[in-house]
């Protein structure tokens, strides 16, 4: 079937692809003619209460729509070479339409039951396309995707069985009146409790990295770009509903640690793949971020942009996994620019508009986030938050540049990377077109007049200077290579925090279930095999001698100690009573 | 046995008539004069020029003893000052009680007692036991901090019951039941002086018999009691002795516990309470393994070993050991 003419590659390429145009075409128009269509479907009503389905369409979905086709359709597209040797292609093809299936749901949906459809599909497909390769690893991550998804879903739901109270799900009729109702302040931080979920923020960061094992093209589509980013619009739809709420602060601390945390658990990294995926974190952290300091617009821009290049990011390194026979670690690659010019070219730009370069997509969205956040009453440490993750994006953006491109190959002493697989090629020269213009056409259309800022020179060059020193450290860290002494040693338990991303999915995971399972095996051992003797005569027996042996020790000291520590009792004694303490 | 030594009788003399310059002074220093005498009326009976362990815990005796009163005689003085303005302070209170309880080897202030006990004969131990902690305790109950001294007393049962599980030596186990029981008399002279005189009169009473019996065969470690070929009325008066000591019930040495528990109870001491009944299980354990394994367990018949015993101070024990497990349920016939 793949040697078909018509594939169903090429058929689902096609029409994502012309689905994708027709949403240019009406985003424009709704654009110009500042449009907004409500469908809506009742479904039943019973009670004064109605279930609808309804369809939302203004330039903010239509916009994403067209993203996310685009970018679907391409990523099908590019499958076509990846997956080419797949026996169960069809299925694969078919999960990734349902994913975009779900995803559409998602984003035109403004009722809240509606809302759940899609979000639910997201997960359940996620897992599938997780666990896509069929392995014990594949099982624990999806385990790990699909549980910490479910925890969103399950505060959907109570969102839903909450809302009941005000009559309808369709809460976009009602801000004003839920403004104002305290009870919408625990709806709202359910609401942002899932987002955070589905975005990975911190303390369910551990899913995306662990979401790796499923096939590149899924991580290029899934992953990166349009999966994550349903929690960050989700809060963008809300977000009338969330602004001046306690969780809104909240999300700003947790989203900025989501961010620096990413970056830097990125240079830790050896893994090609989940250094992608941690500076998508970092990316999310950074929209979820300037989302809760109320600029929804800004994060759905930066939404876009990161779409467009970190899904490029992700087809360059399923290119480059193929040409190293399936080898993801970077300490084996090196110099590949040399034999993959026209893959490297795709990555070297992806990089640059993710390190917001001057005029490629990154730069339009990042450079405004960040002046935005100058220019706002922020204190201190969400100023260092942003700032330092920039310089950390940068860092890891040239490690990684560094240790792919510069160096010589490490893998094989004989060797052959063959770059003419116009396939892959093609979809992705579509997306690199899309990261170089997607920022600059994104800011003419969507902002009607451009946003003020007013920064004294150093302030407006601090970006300047935070990726120029990020840069400098991502050369000089790139120069360690596999033979040298790995520093990290001297430092391992600090390395160890920072590369395992805060400990969090050992938290998540082993944290979750381990001090359970411990107790369960102590009152086994215990009070089942052990006849509960260490909870009674026995244990008390053992305390009481370990205590004696213990007390034996202090008796065990030279006379004068003894004499010396009561003189030294007395005067403290007598200070006490002399000043009066 | 040095009561037949005159020199050594001399001291003893003067160590017994010590204690009553102390306790029936009217001023704190003639209470220091009374401990210094004391003191240096103890160092001769302790030191004995054939056995170095023993002039070894004479010197470190002198030693702690006279921190102590140093540190006693340089708070009174001290109080002199300060009595001058009619001030008075806790600080000072913990000042003399803490100097004090050093002398009568209480914790914190009681790693001496375990050390120098194990370098003195079974007599000297009993002496130190008991006659010795008189005036250090009847010094303490005339002013102490409430509040440091239960503190002291959670300490004492503790320490006491804690530190003696482990130990083979015998003096050093009765130097930790010792501790124990000083937490009792603590707390027993904190509420009323009488009170304490009834247990401190019980409790050397037992001290007495028990010190007697190991002085008597010759016993210093718990070993000894496996291999030794003793009469059974010997063993089962060391076993009911032990009894008595640790306060099991029928015996008397249950009596003092029980009306001392009483008192804490009506003073609304119930964590103390419950401290002190715990911990005195604990004590009850030990005291229980020594006889146990020693008389029915591990018992090693040697019979080419014997001991023999004067019949006169076999008589005497025995007397003093139907007291010692008669004496509650006597008492009560005086009632009638």
């Amino acid at each position: 079937m793949n040697n078909m003419k018509y594939s169903i590659c090429f058929i689902s390429f096609i029409f994502l692809f012309m689905m994708s145009m027709l949403n240019f075409i009406f985003m424009i128009y709704f654009i110009m003619n500042k449009l907004v269509i409500l469908l809506e479907w009742e479904i039943i009503s019973f009670n004064s209460i109605s279930i609808v389905m309804s369809i939302l369409l203004d330039w903010m979905s239509l916009l994403f729509m067209m993203f996310v086709f685009l970018i679907s359709s391409v990523v099908i597209y590019y499958s076509k070479s990846y997956m080419s040797s797949e026996l169960n292609l069809m299925r694969f093809i078919i999960l990734v339409l349902l994913f975009v299936f779900s995803m559409m749901l998602l984003i035109i949906s403004p009722n809240i039951i509606s809302i759940l459809l899609g979000w639910d599909g997201l997960g359940l497909v996620s897992y599938c396309l997780v666990i896509y390769y069929q392995n014990l690893k594949s099982y624990n991550a999806g385990m790990l995707t699909a549980l910490s998804n479910r925890i969103g879903d399950v505060l959907i739901l109570m969102v839903i069985s909450w809302m009941l109270n005000y009559g309808s799900w369709n809460y976009i009729f009602y801000l004003e009146f839920m403004n104002n109702d305290w009870q919408m302040k625990f709806v709202s931080s359910m609401i942002i409790m899932a987002a955070m979920t589905k975005s990975a923020q911190i303390p369910f960061s551990s899913w995306l990295p662990a979401a790796m094992a499923a096939p590149t093209p899924v991580s290029a589509l899934v992953h990166s770009s349009t999966l994550v980013t349903a929690g960050v619009y989700l809060l963008i739809r809300f977000n009338m509903l969330l602004l001046d709420t306690f969780f809104l602060k909240m999300l700003l601390l947790l989203s900025g640690l989501t961010m620096f945390m990413a970056g830097i658990s990125a240079n830790y990294e050896f893994d090609l793949k989940k250094i992608i995926a941690l500076s998508t974190l970092s990316q999310l952290g950074l929209m979820m971020s300037i989302l809760s300091m109320g600029m929804p617009d800004l994060a759905f821009f930066h939404l876009l942009t990161h779409a467009m290049f970190k899904a490029l990011l992700f087809m360059c390194a399923g290119v480059i996994i193929h040409l190293m026979n399936d080898m993801q670690d970077i300490r084996f690659m090196g110099g590949i620019s040399m034999y993959i010019p026209l893959t490297t070219l795709c990555m070297n730009i992806s990089n640059m508009a993710l390190c917001g370069i001057p005029f490629l997509a990154g730069f339009y969205s990042k450079d405004l986030v960040l002046e935005m956040v100058n220019f706002s009453t922020f204190n201190l440490s969400i100023f260092f938050l942003f700032y330092l993750s920039t310089g950390l994006t940068m860092f890891y953006s040239f490690r990684l540049v560094m240790y792919l491109m510069i160096n010589d190959y490490n893998l094989m002493s004989i060797y052959n990377l063959y770059d003419e697989d116009y396939v892959m090629l093609k979809s992705m020269f579509i997306l690199l077109f899309m990261s170089v213009i997607s920022g600059s056409f994104l800011n003419w259309m969507i902002f009607p007049y451009p946003y003020m800022i007013y920064l004294p020179f150093n302030m407006k060059m601090m970006v300047i200077y935070v990726s120029l020193i990020g840069g400098m450290f991502g050369y000089l860290v790139s120069n360690m290579n596999i033979y040298s002494v790995n520093k990290f040693i001297m430092t391992y338990n600090l390395s160890n925090f920072l590369g395992m991303m805060w400990f969090m999915p050992n938290l998540s995971t082993y944290g979750l279930n381990y001090y359970f399972l411990k107790f369960s095996q102590n009152l086994v051992k215990n009070i089942d095999l052990g006849w509960s003797e260490i909870y009674s005569g026995f244990g008390m027996m053992s305390i009481m001698k370990k205590n004696s042996v213990l007390y034996n020790i202090y008796q065990m000291n030279n006379f004068k100690i003894y004499l010396f520590s009561f003189v030294i009792w007395m005067v403290i004694i007598l200070f006490m009573m002399l000043f009066n303490i | 046995m040095f009561l037949f030594n005159s020199n050594k009788m001399f001291f003893l003399f003067i160590l017994f008539f010590s204690t009553f310059i102390s306790i029936s002074s009217n001023t704190w220093f003639g209470c220091w004069i009374g401990l210094e005498i004391n003191l240096l009326s103890f160092i001769p009976l302790i030191s004995n020029s054939n056995n170095l362990l023993a002039s070894e815990a004479s010197l470190k005796y002198f030693l702690t003893q006279t921190i102590a009163s140093i540190n006693f005689l340089f708070t009174i003085l001290m109080m002199l000052i300060l009595m001058k303005n009619f001030e008075m302070n806790n600080f000072i209170l913990i000042m003399m009680n803490s100097s004090m309880l050093m002398k009568m080897g209480s914790t914190p202030f009681h790693f001496w007692f375990p050390n120098i006990i194990e370098g003195l004969s079974w007599f000297n131990s009993f002496i130190l036991m008991t006659w010795q902690k008189i005036t250090p305790m009847i010094i303490l109950s005339y002013c102490f901090n409430k509040n440091f001294i239960i503190i002291i007393i959670i300490f004492n049962i503790i320490i006491g019951a804690i530190g003696g599980l482990n130990q083979t030596s015998l003096r050093k186990l009765m130097a930790f039941s010792s501790i124990n029981n000083l937490g009792w008399m603590v707390s027993a002279i904190m509420i009323s002086q009488t009170l304490w005189m009834f247990y401190f009169f019980l409790y050397s009473f037992m001290i007495t018999i028990m010190c007697f019996l190991f002085h008597m065969l010759n016993m210093y470690f718990i070993n000894q009691l496996f291999i030794n070929n003793m009469n059974f009325l010997i063993k089962i008066n060391l076993l009911i002795n032990f009894l008595s000591l640790g306060g099991l019930p029928p015996f008397i040495g249950f009596f003092p516990k029980w009306i001392i528990i009483n008192f804490l109870i009506n003073n609304n001491m119930y964590l103390l309470t419950l401290l002190f009944m715990m911990m005195s299980l604990i004590m009850l354990f030990y005291y229980i393994r020594i006889t146990y394994s020693a008389f029915m367990f591990n018992y090693l018949k040697m019979k080419w070993f014997k001991i023999f015993i004067k019949n006169n101070y076999f008589m005497m024990i025995n007397f003093l050991s139907f007291i010692s497990v008669m004496g509650m349920i006597l008492s009560t016939f005086f009632f009638y």
